[in-house]
């Protein structure tokens, strides 16, 4: 939140970590609660009400996708994985689970408060639009008009295909939360679709020349994962 | 020589059919003669088909009829008259003994035929039987020696040469390399000598140069075993008396032995590439195990350390000690990781060897608490023995690892406040003291299933909540010490781990 505190949940296993990411969240002013293991986690996500939890993949008792799962259920509170390096396929399945994004250890304090900001904002956007649909979503730069099929970047129409336009409603719905591949394929190609992540790749490849942004500071890949919409300027 | 000696067996029946259709005659004779007068000149006839249908039956056709032709001329000498003479006056007797050597030759062949083909049914089925007992042993599940072994033995037994050898092209894998060199796998009957193996093995030993027929070395017969169209092997017999038709069951052996000999080769290679699957996955398993265990670490000292060089102005000066101690207590124990990871490898290796002293249990307990100091508070650990306890007799650098890992475990997963408590006692005999040692903790405990399994390098469940590598390294420390490791099954409530090592042969004992 961009005015007063925001509350985070710190779910690991190992105390080092909690107590590293405790003090160093709480001298940023967020508020802080720790859980140690998964169903202390669900229990604090329901007591505690946070705005955003970073949550552990190996814990003691629950399997860390399972708790993601869990808090789904009742929370659309965003959700930040912590997972090891090279476990891209449970990276995947928590993405696919309900994460919003994940981060790898080690990272450095300003990594994590980076990824922790855009999921909060646009998580923060996204509850606004899911009550109330949004004829037009905004995202940085980017607007897009929903009922007309139609979007401009600054201001300045894009000339997009009904795919192109599919994906980036998409992603813009989603604004913030990394998408992996078979959810983007689920949902913009059809339920029939699911391992061709060669047609995302293409049509993200197309939106990012349309969109200029050879960058990807805008449509961010995420290797081997998927891809994330963000705005990178801070948010008013 | 195999000739000769198959000669000289029929021989000596023929000669047994010779001698027993003679004293027949002999017998028949001196019975008939005294009332030769009373006779009529048919029964001798009669009669001196019995000598003849003994001769064929004992020694076969010719002794048959060699004892025809001398009942021939005992029937003329002794029964028709004029007695006594080779000489014959009437026509009526020329015609008795025209009759009677039609007769008799007829009989002879009959019962010839009958016999010879008793003789080669009984034949095919011995080598029936010899055939089934052959495939019923190949299609036994045994490895590829005990196989090799086998068909050695059964070659042996059923065509009895000196010696029977089986030869195998060297180097690895089915013979697919026709030039190949062959050894001798498996070998059965006398003993070969050095001269016979070199002249298995060398220059001509290879399976293209013996071929199917090979083997032209007197009364050498070999016989390649060939599956797939790809010789397998080569079976070699040593001075083998063949009778024609075994020729063709060495054959119809062969065949089968080669099958059997392939699917042995097939079987071995599959098992030692499943065996390199399983050493690939081992090793992958306990790289991303190490690779977890020294990350953890470090990413608490990473979080703290950026979290100190961006905003320790707005800490409070009792989260920045609080953040330097954590960062020096990690950093600790990533180096006490590393080290115990290299002693491990050592040790596996041979590297390391195990340096036993004797050292008191509180001591350990105190060394191993200052190597997590920090990590595992005293005061929540108890540490219970009887007065009696031997002294430890042991490495007590790695066993003092041994139960830092297991503190710092017990520490970790069980509750902030709880008590961790450590108990020993004396197991074993006087002769060989063991001390079993035990940690106890108050945490989740370790479900039935995984107690076996987080000993195990590789035995994080989902992501490495108990001890990563911690228990892999406290197994390979105390086993090295001659000691065991494992979870207490009865416990339901948190987890006890127990581990034995060796005590000291108490000093009264000594006096």
């Amino acid at each position: 939140m961009p005015d007063g505190m925001t509350k985070i949940l710190i779910v690991d296993d190992d105390p080092a970590l909690v107590k590293a990411l405790r003090i160093g969240l709480t001298a940023r002013g967020d508020e802080v609660a720790t859980a140690h293991s998964g169903s202390d986690a669900i229990t604090q996500v329901a007591l505690f009400s946070p705005d955003l939890v970073i949550l552990d993949l190996g814990l003691p008792d629950l399997d860390g996708l399972e708790v993601c799962r869990r808090i789904r259920e009742f929370s659309d509170v965003p959700v930040v994985v912590l997972s090891a390096y090279g476990d891209e396929r449970r990276k995947v399945e928590a993405l696919d689970g309900g994460a919003d994004d994940f981060i790898t250890k080690p990272f450095g304090m300003a990594e994590l408060e980076a990824r922790l900001r855009v999921a909060i904002r646009h998580s923060a956007a996204r509850t606004g639009s899911r009550s109330q649909p949004a004829a037009t979503l905004r995202i940085g730069q980017l607007e897009i008009d929903m009922v007309h099929h139609m979007a401009s970047m600054g201001g300045e129409a894009l000339v997009l295909t009904a795919r192109e336009f599919d994906l980036l409603a998409y992603l813009a719905r989603n604004a913030g939360k990394v998408c992996t591949h078979h959810m983007i394929l689920k949902d913009v190609w059809g339920a029939g679709y699911g391992a061709e992540s060669n047609y995302v790749r293409v049509y993200a490849h197309r939106l990012r020349k349309k969109l200029n942004d050879d960058d990807g500071e805008i449509l961010r890949t995420v290797p081997g994962i998927g891809y994330q919409l963000v705005d990178n300027a801070p948010a008013d | 020589m195999r000739r000769m000696q198959a000669l000289s067996a029929t021989n000596r029946r023929a000669s047994l059919g010779v001698f027993v259709a003679l004293v027949c005659e002999g017998a028949l004779l001196a019975l008939m003669l005294p009332f030769r007068s009373d006779l009529s000149l048919a029964t001798p006839g009669l009669v001196f088909v019995i000598p003849v249908i003994i001769g064929v039956a004992v020694g076969g056709l010719a002794p048959g009829v060699l004892a025809a032709l001398t009942c021939i001329v005992l029937y003329d000498v002794f029964f028709i008259p004029p007695y006594g003479a080779l000489t014959i006056h009437t026509r009526a007797n020329s015609l008795a003994l025209l009759v009677y050597l039609i007769v008799v030759l007829i009989v002879a062949e009959i019962v010839h035929n009958l016999h010879s083909a008793r003789n080669e049914a009984h034949r095919r089925e011995q080598d029936a039987g010899r055939l089934f007992e052959l495939s019923q042993a190949l299609i036994g599940d045994l490895t590829i020696s005990q196989l090799l072994d086998h068909i050695a033995a059964t070659v042996q037994t059923v065509f009895a040469p000196r010696w029977t050898a089986l030869l195998l092209p060297s180097g690895p894998g089915p013979a697919s390399d026709e030039g190949a060199e062959l050894f001798v796998a498996a070998r059965s009957g006398q003993e070969l000598t050095t001269e016979e193996v070199d002249s298995l093995t060398a220059g001509g030993g290879q399976i293209r140069s013996l071929g199917m027929a090979g083997g032209e070395a007197p009364s050498r017969m070999a016989v390649a075993l060939v599956a797939s169209n790809r010789p397998v092997g080569l079976l070699v017999l040593q001075e083998v008396q063949f009778a024609r038709h075994d020729r063709a069951l060495l054959g119809t052996f062969a065949n089968q032995a080669a099958l059997a000999v392939e699917r042995a080769q097939l079987q071995d290679q599959a098992l030692r590439s499943r065996l390199l699957e399983e050493v690939d996955r081992w090793r992958a398993a306990m790289m991303g195990a190490v690779s977890h265990d020294l990350r953890t670490p470090l990413a608490s000292v990473k979080a703290a350390v950026s979290s100190l060089r961006q905003d320790s102005d707005s800490m409070s000066s009792t989260d920045r000690a609080e953040l330097l101690e954590l960062i020096e207590l990690q950093s600790d124990r990533l180096a006490r990781l590393v080290t115990n990871l290299l002693d491990m490898t050592r040790i596996e290796s041979g590297a390391l060897a195990v340096r036993p002293t004797l050292i008191p249990l509180d001591e350990l307990v105190d060394e191993s608490l200052g190597a997590v100091n920090g990590l595992v508070p005293r005061s929540r650990v108890e540490v219970e023995h009887g007065p009696d306890l031997p002294l430890l007799e042991i490495d007590h650098v790695l066993i003092g690892q041994v139960l830092a890992n297991l503190l710092e475990n017990a520490a970790r997963l069980s509750p902030d406040d709880s008590r961790i408590r450590i108990g020993a006692r004396s197991v074993g005999g006087p002769a060989v003291p063991f001390v079993e040692i035990s940690v106890t903790d108050e945490g989740p405990g370790i479900e039935a299933e995984e107690r076996e399994r987080v000993f195990e390098m590789f035995s994080q469940k989902s992501g490495g909540a108990r001890a990563g590598l911690g228990l892999a390294i406290a197994k390979a420390f105390v086993e090295a010490h001659g000691g065991s490791i494992w979870i207490d099954p009865r416990i339901t409530r948190g987890a006890r781990v127990v581990f034995t090592v060796p005590g000291a042969v108490s000093v009264a004992e000594h006096a």
